[in-house]
């Protein structure tokens, strides 16, 4: 049984991206919010220098984000995993053959921050896996 | 001692479709040609496991070659006057001129992603020239890999091109080799990578083609990583019915960039295909 991430499951990741070496080196031009969305769950994302600065769960309306990322916990239970299968292994491998995982609004920020908003969703993967048991 | 390797470079200048090259490339080994085509938006340097090895350069003359505007082979004059959209005959004419004008007999062919698609259609119009061909990640018509931000002035496009592809590899192969490619990747110039996918994505369709491969007369070898998404297993499956005694095999654990991101647990399977060339 898949469930969203908790707030301790977050903070972990939070944890994580900050501590990551290669995170100090690509992300001094990453500072913005955004939004991962785990089937109508959202958490906000404040970057900033390539840190997690604050982490909100479902932000209100006078919390805007840049980019929302999102799918439905059925997917993202299959990429949040240390042996994904095909097609679920990688950010950009849903983004072109998973229908349901979808990138919304200013895209174009998302890309220019490719680098360093790549890595960090390769940071999630190395989560717990989001089955239940965060 | 110094601790050189046995590849050698050298530049070819070459006539090729009405217009004039400076061709990079690079070799190592005696024997059948092997002549390897690297992917979209990177240059040979993808090979170099390849030319390296021993067992392969035994038997074979490895050249790798950059295409035009890839790695050190320069576009030809007026460059700045056009749009850099590869298409499926420059492509072609560039691989047969490469080893006319080299004066090389029998070569065997191998491609990677746009190189394992264009593979099929050497194979399909010059296969009394060539002994055959090792398609990596080959398909027959490939679609949805282009996207406007991968030539956009607001992004950096070797970045966005390298993290792009990134994905590409197989989660398990080894850290280095998909850095490695990440790296070659970030080098393109401006628009190269998308000009290429124009190939890849646009012009290219040899469903068709492919019919009329006799495999008596030039043999054929497609290997494809379990963990392709641009090239799935299954788009390569689908060309391997088309090619009656085609060999086709799916590679576990690995990507789209067999021989640069895992090179080790590809050799196994490229040295059985090369084994099937002799």
């Amino acid at each position: 049984m898949s469930a969203p991430p908790t707030p301790e499951w977050m903070e972990r990741y939070r944890e994580r991206v900050n501590a990551d070496p290669e995170m100090q080196v690509i992300g001094d031009w990453f500072s913005l919010d955004f939004k991962l969305a785990f089937e109508g769950e959202a958490w906000l994302l404040s970057v900033r220098e390539g840190r997690i600065v604050q982490i909100v769960q479902n932000p209100r309306f006078d919390r805007p984000a840049r980019f929302t990322i999102s799918a439905p916990m059925r997917v993202w239970t299959r990429f949040v995993r240390p042996d994904p299968e095909p097609l679920y292994h990688d950010f950009f491998a849903m983004l072109m053959r998973v229908p349901e995982f979808e990138i919304d609004g200013d895209s174009l920020a998302a890309m220019q921050n490719a680098r360093a908003l790549h890595r960090m969703m390769n940071i999630l993967k190395t989560m717990e896996p989001l089955d239940g048991r965060s | 001692m110094a601790d050189l390797e046995p590849v050698v470079g050298r530049y070819l200048n070459l006539e090729s479709g009405g217009r004039r090259y400076r061709i990079y490339y690079e070799e190592a080994g005696e024997g059948r040609p092997l002549i390897c085509l690297h992917t979209a938006g990177a240059d040979g340097r993808q090979f170099r496991h390849v030319l390296n090895d021993p067992e392969i350069t035994d038997r074979f003359r490895v050249l790798a070659f950059d295409l035009p505007f890839h790695g050190r082979s320069n576009p030809p004059d007026k460059w700045w006057l056009e749009r850099y959209r590869l298409t499926t005959d420059v492509y072609l004419g560039l691989i047969r001129d490469f080893w006319r004008t080299l004066g090389v007999e029998r070569p065997v062919v191998m491609g990677c992603s746009m190189g394992g698609a264009i593979v099929l259609k050497v194979a399909a119009d010059h296969q009394d020239e060539i002994t055959g061909i090792v398609g990596l990640e080959s398909t027959a018509f490939a679609e949805g890999r282009d996207n406007d931000f991968l030539h956009h002035p607001a992004i950096h496009g070797g970045e966005l091109a390298a993290c792009y592809t990134y994905g590409l590899n197989g989660p398990d192969s080894p850290e280095a080799g998909c850095r490695e490619n990440w790296w070659y990747y970030s080098q393109s110039g401006p628009g190269v990578y998308k000009g290429d996918v124009y190939y890849y994505c646009e012009d290219w369709d040899a469903r068709e083609d492919i019919k009329r491969i006799d495999t008596d007369r030039c043999k054929v070898s497609l290997l494809t990583g379990e963990y392709d998404y641009s090239a799935t297993p299954e788009m390569t499956r689908e060309a391997a019915e088309a090619i009656p005694g085609c060999r086709f095999t799916v590679m576990k654990g690995i990507g789209h960039f067999p021989m640069v991101e895992n090179y080790d647990l590809f050799r196994g399977y490229l040295l059985e295909e090369l084994a099937s060339m002799a």
